[in-house]
This record gives structure tokens, sequence and C-alpha cells, in this order.
């Protein structure tokens, strides 16, 4: 029972960040995503206080850990716009599956070169 | 003023928890749980193969049960709306993983910032210049450039910039299974061996799928695609609408 007001308590919290985030947006009127705001609001407060306090860490473990199932009413979504799709579908496809690998691998090739001299010498 | 501001978003938010307490929004959010709980179980059974996506599995048994009932694919968004607005609080909670990583990202400095825009750059660039070429509708050529950021952040930046938000999540989620399938085939073939840089080109160009499946292949690399995912996300966010809206 503790454990679900804790939940309760850190949720509250983190929905007070979300909504700032979003009334700062509409109040500055600016494109930013709110969600954005509200994350990097969140962020600010977690290096004042130096420390994750443990009401957020309980509202916001549930939230990360559970997010998969939050995409589901979006994603359904497709069937609204399937005749789109289906007009597209050899443009889309070739977007999707041959430019992602396609930058998967040169970006990895890159950060390799990038980062193989100062990673190896401090690990191992 | 202050209360030309605040009101919709009071009528949006009462909107909601209205859908939660009728009949067809306790049925469907119901059933959307329901299908979500099976598809965590045959991720369990199936070791964590790629296929066996959470968002996937549950989509598909969802969807079916609408097709099957004939409801109409917009009432059913209605009805769970209160499980999407939770996307919003999820995306903020990202903070804490970012928080944690914080010392790595001081400690990598210029050359992880390079490593990250690096693969946030070509992956939608070149999306786009595939799409571009197809000459497919605008909307279309919009929502691909968010294509390699998660899924929340893709969903409002692609709103911003008059894409459609609905396709965002359908495209970033079918680029983060093929980045996790691929990905092993991929480093193979480039003699790409350093786990930091597996993990960085995962998190940014595949976003939250891709760093499951980092996490599965190591401990550094998992670290380094959380970096890769929380910079690339905030990054992409921020400039595309700079750009385009």
């Amino acid at each position: 029972m503790n454990s679900i007001i804790r939940f309760l308590a850190g949720f509250v919290l983190i929905v007070l960040f979300y909504f700032a985030g979003e009334l700062l947006v509409s109040l500055l009127d600016v494109p930013f995503p709110g969600t954005l705001v509200g994350l990097l609001l969140l962020l600010v407060f977690l290096f004042q206080r130096k420390q994750v306090p443990s009401l957020i860490v309980a509202g916001a473990t549930p939230l990360l850990k559970y997010m998969t199932l939050f995409f589901v009413p979006a994603v359904l979504g497709v069937g609204v716009y399937w005749e789109d799709i289906a007009s597209s579908f050899t443009a889309i496809f070739i977007a999707i599956v041959f430019t992602t690998v396609f930058s998967l691998g040169i970006s990895a090739w890159i950060a390799q070169k990038l980062m193989a001299p100062v990673v190896s010498k401090d690990s191992e | 003023m202050t209360t030309n501001i605040v009101q919709p978003f009071v009528e949006k938010t009462t909107d909601l928890f209205f859908s939660v307490f009728s009949v067809s929004g306790a049925v469907w959010i119901g059933i959307t749980l329901c299908a979500y709980l099976f598809s965590l179980w045959v991720v369990r059974k199936t070791n964590n193969n790629p296929f066996a996506n959470p968002v996937l599995v549950t989509a598909i048994i969802t969807g079916a049960a609408i097709l099957l009932s004939q409801r109409e694919m917009s009432a059913y968004q209605q009805d769970t709306a209160i499980i999407h607005w939770l996307l919003g609080p999820a995306t903020v909670a990202l903070a804490l993983p970012m928080y944690a990583q914080w010392e790595k990202i001081r400690s990598l400095g210029w050359r992880l910032v390079a490593a990250v825009a690096t693969g946030g750059i070509i992956a939608p660039v070149t999306a786009w210049l595939a799409v571009y070429a197809f000459d497919t509708p605008f909307a279309i050529q919009m929502t691909m450039l968010a294509k390699s950021i998660t899924t929340p952040l893709a969903m409002e930046a692609t709103e911003q910039v008059h894409g459609v938000p609905a396709l965002a999540a359908v495209f970033v989620i079918t680029t983060g299974i093929v980045g996790a399938v691929l990905a092993p085939a991929v480093y193979r073939l480039l003699a790409v061996t350093l786990p930091q840089a597996q993990g960085v080109a995962l998190g940014s160009v595949c976003h939250a799928i891709g760093t499951a499946k980092a996490l599965h292949m190591g401990e550094k690399t998992g670290a380094l695609a959380t970096l890769g995912l929380c910079l690339n996300g905030i990054m992409t966010a921020i400039v595309l609408p700079l750009l385009f809206a």
C-alpha cells in the first residue's frame, strides 16, 4: 500500500513538471515540444538537488518500465492513415529499411574512429 | 490573459478523464492492457527476440480486436486517450536516466556529441532523401525527419513541423526494429568492435528499441546507447522545429 502511495506522489510530481513545460511553451509561444521543456526542467531540478529524490524515482520507474504500452494508441493511428502509407509504400520501405541500416553502419564506424583513442586507455 | 491559456488545457484534461469513465473507454483500455500483458509474456518466452517487440505485438492484437468489432480507429483512440496521455509524463521521466549518465557525458565530451550528431544527422537526411526522391506527399517527408528519435519526442516534433504524429510513431518503431535486428550483421561487416561505438550508434539512430538491444549486448554498449537516445532526442526535437516550424 505504502509503495502505491509513494508511486502516486512521485507521479504527481512528474506530471507537475510536464504541465509546467506545456504551460511555459504556450505562454512563450515557442515551437518546442512541451514534454521536452518538462524533461529539461526536471533535469535542471535534479542538478540543483545533486541527487534524485526517492519519491521521483518511485514515480518514474513504472513510467519508464511500461513506456512501451503508452505507444499503442498512437501506433494504431496507422489505420487512420493507411491509404497514405500504401500509396507511398516503396519509398517508405526504402527510407526505413535501407537508410536505417546505412546510417547505423556509418555512424557506428565514425563513432569508433572518434572514441577509440579515449575509451581504450581508461577501460580495461 | 492567463485563463485563456489555461482553459484549453483544463478542457483537454477533463475530456481525458471522462473517456476513462465511459463504458467503451473501460472496455478498450482493458483490452489494450490484456494484450500488453500477453505481449510482455511473449517477449520473455522468445528471449527478447527484437521481432517480439511489445508495441508491435500489442498493436497487432488490439488492432485485430478493433477490426473484428468494426469499431472506428479514431473512436478507439478517443477511448484510450489516457494511455496516450501517459507518454507525456513518461518522456519527462527520461530526465532520470539522463541525469544518471551525466558523468559519462562529461568525460567523453565533444567526441560523444560529435558521434551522436553524426547518427542524428545522417539518419533523417538519408531517409528524407529517399522519400523526396520518390516524390511522396510533403507531410510524409516531414514525418520521416523525426524517425530516429524516441516516439513521444518524435510525435511532438512532427506536429510542430506539420507532419503526421501517428505516422511518426509507426516510422519510429519500425526503424527501431529494423536497426535492432540488423545491427549485429552491420557491425560485423564494417568491423565495428568497440562496444561504446556500437552503443552510441544504436541509441542515436534506433532510439529506445535500439537501446534495449544495446543493453542486451553489454553494459557499456547499453550505457552509451542511453546517452545517444537522450542526446539525439533532445537535439532533434530542438533543431527540427527551428528549421521547419
